[in-house]
């Protein structure tokens, strides 16, 4: 039976070969658990050699038995050895779904109106303008004297406002902060005034009796309205892109000489988008300085306007309307 | 107002495309809005918009002024025949009795008109700017209001009694019958045009119905006359009624156009309305002269202001192509090309340009000309300069970004509110009214954001939302009396409605509470470095009695919170409680600490130990919790709830509070012993003191 023996020897020497060259290639745990499973299993090469130790005479038996433990060993300690060097799949392997939503933090959301306020604001921070803010209620002297916007004339028409018993106002535009810090300081000022504003305007879907400007001042000696285009071009850029192109159109304001309105091109036209101008020496006056050395340009804004056209918003009630399913859009 | 082209033609050459006239006439300030072709008779028409400072613009003429300085073209007048008749009418008379109001007042009049046909070019004319014909009459002066931008009234002269025209305020209590019909009762300070029994006409704003040209019309009272702007304005304003007419009397019509308006219109009732006889003028008054007539401009005042230099001769030119009579200072000699420098003049205004009284006016109408996109782009120079931030905006957007990312939004309601839901003696009682509100009882600057935020609550359960975690940072106002100006207050409100969460695969729903609430507002006031705060239960009309308190630091108000009441769910229509906080921005500023200082932890083991008491209802946590932390001896580091609950085994009338106490100390190793000691003292302390008893 010397031919059985050496036959084992030489299958079990084949199959240790056999299977050092297909332990090389595995290189996954799926090729390593079939190397196991061919190897090892139940009907396994091994197990199969296992079961012809039973034709080999007593005397070799202990010899190729022992053979076969040692390949039965050697596999064994390959396959973990293997396992641990393959990409591991682990305890969730069976249990894990990659598709299972996961569970998300609690939605909040910051109101689109301030979102522009603080991107608007954060420009002009950039550029050395300080944010102020001052109050709503106000008087005629802040809202319209001051402003250089005469009583009971048609310049007031843009102006209509909501009126105290005592005779304070609700001011109509942000301009009124301009007044109250050129009151306060002395130049050179750089300030913008995000705030509340109010006019008596019958609620549509692009009007609203209360609203948010954003009011720009830079004044000192020698400031230019050359300086008013390059400053606020330098804004709409940063605010629309680079590419944003604009026009400057002359326009009028009790407040500013020359007064101008800012249009940036939308499509195949040109859109409003802002008025300013150089300050009216009269405002200087009102306000203590002296008109003849003092230089400055002012600037204001509507915030609701810039975040529909930046957003695509189309009616100006969804910012007070709060519906969640639009607060939670930005 | 709508400009025909075909009608600009009348006076200036016009080179198509328009369209590129219509856009050098907005860059110039006068902007055209929209610029329309029509068919049948062809024409091109202008929408154009004007500001208020250029009522000259308001006519077909003026517009062709500015199309000829802005092209630099030349301008045709409208024609005149020199007025025709010689002699004045019999008998008639014009009186004005308030020169203010009515400075210079000019007729004529026109007897025996025999056609009665508008030619075919006024009617289209009038029709392309939105003007339907009435009669030759009517049509005319519309027609010449179209064109020199001066308003005329017509009256049937036969309905003019006692041959007298009256300037003049109403008599007390003096009511007219406008053009419409309709009856008004005089105010005051109107100006009127009465004949010798009657007033005809609301000077400058409307036409009477006993005075108005019919079809039965063959003699014709025709007025041209300067009104007071303001007057106009006023009455207009007062009586709610607005015309053609008086919107460009309100602003201004030029002086001189009155009697330029009139002899067009002359000449052209003439011309189609064949009259037997037209009278000479008759004038009252004299034609307002403009305050300032000259300016005085230097070439300096125009580089400081626009920051580029326009060459003196460039300036002249432009203000000449104004209409502005210029005269230059100094050497006759013209300035010598490149080298010329500096300039000085004194320019003349015409009649029909009040606007312009100062040098920097005439700068803007140089900058307009010269053209906004011709003025260079620059930055100014910045020397450094501090660019502080205001500390309260700082908080704010803390604040701001704190709850969001806690999974609430921000709203933006209106300031404005109505007393729903709040107690006109608590909440109203020194809050800011508006006199004038635009709608329906919105007229309180509000004193507080709950019924605002139960508003939005409102709105999105209505759209299905059933989880409403909301806040505000806005303005509250109030009116103490103590205070001459109304107080604005900035206040961060917050509203909890509903769910906490949405129940996912991982997690079960749960409603909010209180305590969320009040998590919130305690984790904004310690961020801000508010330590040592007081709590005391308070009242409010618009939370539930017994379960509201406010948070103090000292004597200072930073916040209170409660379940809004009963009353105003049912009024809101609400099913679940509504949890609602204010925090006072204003005051935490002043007490936020803003720069914290680092504290070394203890380097020594903790030991935590619980503790679990039953006591009375009445007994307060916070009580015990400072009377454990009182009895530590310093050893103990914190003392936190961790559990309350009632029912089971605790007794009707009693909860079950359990305490984690950490003992730590900062110098040496605590040991079992000594812990277990003086923790079984304080609980013994506590049994006495406070009826406590233990619960395993």
């Amino acid at each position: 039976m010397g031919f059985g023996v050496t036959t084992m020897k030489d299958q079990i020497s084949r199959l240790e070969n056999e299977a050092k060259e297909e332990l090389a290639r595995a290189d996954s745990f799926e090729t390593i658990e079939s190397f196991r499973v061919a190897y090892l299993g139940k009907k396994g090469k091994l197990t199969e050699l296992f079961k012809q130790l039973g034709t080999v005479s007593a005397e070799e038996k202990k010899s190729v038995g022992a053979e076969l433990n040692r390949l039965k060993q050697w596999l064994e300690e390959a396959v973990e050895k293997g396992k641990g060097n393959v990409p591991q799949a682990n305890a969730f392997r069976e249990t894990f779904d990659e598709t299972l939503p996961g569970v998300q933090p609690p939605k909040g959301s910051i109101h689109i109106l301030q979102q522009t306020i603080q991107e608007i604001s954060a420009i002009f921070n950039r550029m050395g303008f300080e944010i102020v803010e001052g109050p709503e209620i106000e008087t005629e002297f802040h809202n319209f004297t001051a402003l250089n916007i005469p009583l009971d004339h048609p310049s007031r028409d843009a102006f209509d406002t909501f009126y105290t018993p005592q005779g304070q106002l609700l001011r109509s535009q942000t301009s009124t902060v301009q007044i109250r810090v050129m009151k306060d300081r002395k130049p050179p000022l750089r300030i913008i005034a995000p705030g509340r504003v109010y006019r008596p305007d019958t609620v549509d879907a692009s009007h609203s009796f209360m609203f948010h400007q954003i009011e720009g001042l830079m004044v000192d000696g020698s400031v230019t309205f050359s300086d008013l285009k390059g400053v606020l071009h330098l804004f709409l850029r940063e605010l629309f892109g680079a590419q944003t192109k604009i026009r400057f159109r002359p326009h009028f304001f009790p407040f500013t000489e020359p007064s101008v309105e800012v249009d940036i091109q939308w499509g195949k036209g040109w859109l409003e988008i802002l008025g300013a101008g150089s300050v009216d020496p009269n405002v200087f006056q009102e306000v203590g300085y002296d008109k003849a050395v003092t230089k400055g340009f002012a600037f204001g804004l509507g915030v609701e306007r810039i975040a529909m056209l930046c957003h695509g918003i189309n009616d100006i009630r969804h910012f007070y309307e709060n519906d969640l399913r639009f607060l939670r859009q930005f | 107002m709508k400009i025909s082209t075909n009608w600009l033609k009348d006076f200036v050459t016009l080179a198509p495309p328009f369209a590129r006239i219509a856009e050098r006439l907005t860059l110039a300030g006068l902007e055209v809005k929209k610029c329309e072709a029509l068919t049948q008779p062809a024409d091109t028409l202008f929408e154009i918009e004007i500001t208020s400072n250029r009522p000259d613009w308001l006519s077909h003429w003026g517009v062709a002024r500015e199309i000829a300085a802005v092209e630099n073209i030349s301008l045709k007048n409208p024609v005149v025949d020199p007025d025709t008749g010689r002699t004045p009418p019999p008998g008639w008379k014009i009186h004005i009795k308030d020169a203010a109001g009515c400075p210079y007042y000019t007729g004529v009049l026109i007897e025996g008109i025999t056609e009665n046909k508008t030619p075919d070019f006024i009617v289209n004319r009038l029709l392309a700017c939105g003007i339907r014909s009435i009669n030759l009459v009517v049509d005319i002066t519309n027609y010449v209001l179209l064109e020199v931008g001066q308003p005329l009234h017509a009256f049937d002269a036969d309905l003019i009694q006692g041959k007298e025209i009256l300037v003049r305020k109403p008599k007390q209590g003096e009511k007219f019958t406008v053009i419409n019909g309709a009856q008004i009762e005089l105010k005051a300070d109107d100006l009127v045009i009465a004949d010798s029994e009657r007033a005809v006409a609301l000077a400058g704003v409307m036409g009477g119905k006993d005075s108005e040209i019919n079809e039965r019309t063959r003699n014709v009272f025709l007025e041209s006359a300067f009104f007071n702007p303001g007057r106009i304005r006023k009455t207009s304003r007062a009586h709610q009624l607005s015309s053609e007419s008086s919107y460009r009397f309100e602003r201004r019509v030029d002086p001189e156009a009155v009697d330029v308006g009139r002899s067009r219109a002359v000449s052209l009732i003439q011309k189609y309305g064949k009259p037997r006889h037209i009278s000479a003028v008759i004038k009252a008054g004299e034609k307002p002269q403009l305050e300032v007539k000259t300016i005085h401009l230097r070439s300096e005042d125009v580089t400081q202001v626009l920051g580029v230099e326009v060459k003196p001769s460039q300036i002249a030119l432009i203000l000449t192509r104004l209409g502005l009579q210029v005269k230059q200072h100094g050497s006759e000699a013209p300035a010598v090309s490149n080298r010329e420098r500096g300039g000085s003049w004194t320019v003349g205004i015409p009649s029909y340009r009040p606007d312009l009284t100062r040098a920097i006016d005439l700068v803007e109408e140089i900058a307009r000309i010269y053209g906004f996109e011709n003025i260079p782009e620059t930055l100014p120079a910045r020397p450094p300069f501090s660019v502080s931030e205001n500390p309260r905006l700082s908080l704010e957007r803390k604040v701001r970004y704190f709850l969001s990312g806690a999974g609430l939004s921000e709203t933006v309601t209106f300031s404005l509110v109505s007393e729903d839901g709040l107690d006109p003696k608590q909440d109203l009682q020194q809050a800011v009214q508006i006199v004038n509100p635009l709608q329906h009882g919105l007229h309180w600057m509000r004193p507080t954001l709950v019924t605002s935020l139960l508003n939005v609550i409102k709105k999105n359960v209505n759209a299905g939302a059933d989880s409403i975690q909301i806040f505000e940072i806005a303005n509250i106002y109030g009116a103490p009396p103590a205070s001459k100006h109304p107080v604005e207050e900035r206040t961060c409100a917050i509203a909890l409605y509903g769910k906490k969460a949405a129940q996912t695969w991982l997690d079960a729903a749960r409603a909010v509470t209180f305590y969320d609430l009040k998590g919130y507002v305690e984790a904004i006031l310690a961020s801000a470095g508010c330590q040592e705060l007081c709590v005391a239960k308070i009242e409010k009309s618009y939370f539930a009695g017994q379960s509201a308190e406010a948070i103090r630091l000292w004597q200072t108000p930073l916040a209170f919170l409660g379940e809004v009441s009963g009353d105003l769910l049912k009024k809101w229509d609400l099913k679940e409680p509504v949890y609602y906080a204010e925090i006072s921005l204003e005051n935490l500023v002043q007490h936020a600490c803003r720069t914290p200082t680092f504290k070394e932890w203890p380097r020594y083991p903790a030991i935590e130990r619980d503790l679990s008491l039953v006591v009375k209802e009445a007994v307060k946590s916070g009580d015990l919790m400072r009377e454990i932390q009182g009895m530590g001896q310093g050893l103990i580091r914190e003392v936190a709830l961790f559990d309350l609950f009632r029912g089971k085994r605790v007794p009707e009338g009693c909860k079950n509070l359990a305490f984690r106490v950490v003992y730590q100390s900062p110098e040496r190793t605590l040991v079992s012993e000594d812990v277990q000691q003086l923790h079984e003292k304080i609980a013994q302390t506590l049994v006495q003191k406070y009826q406590a008893s233990f619960q395993s």
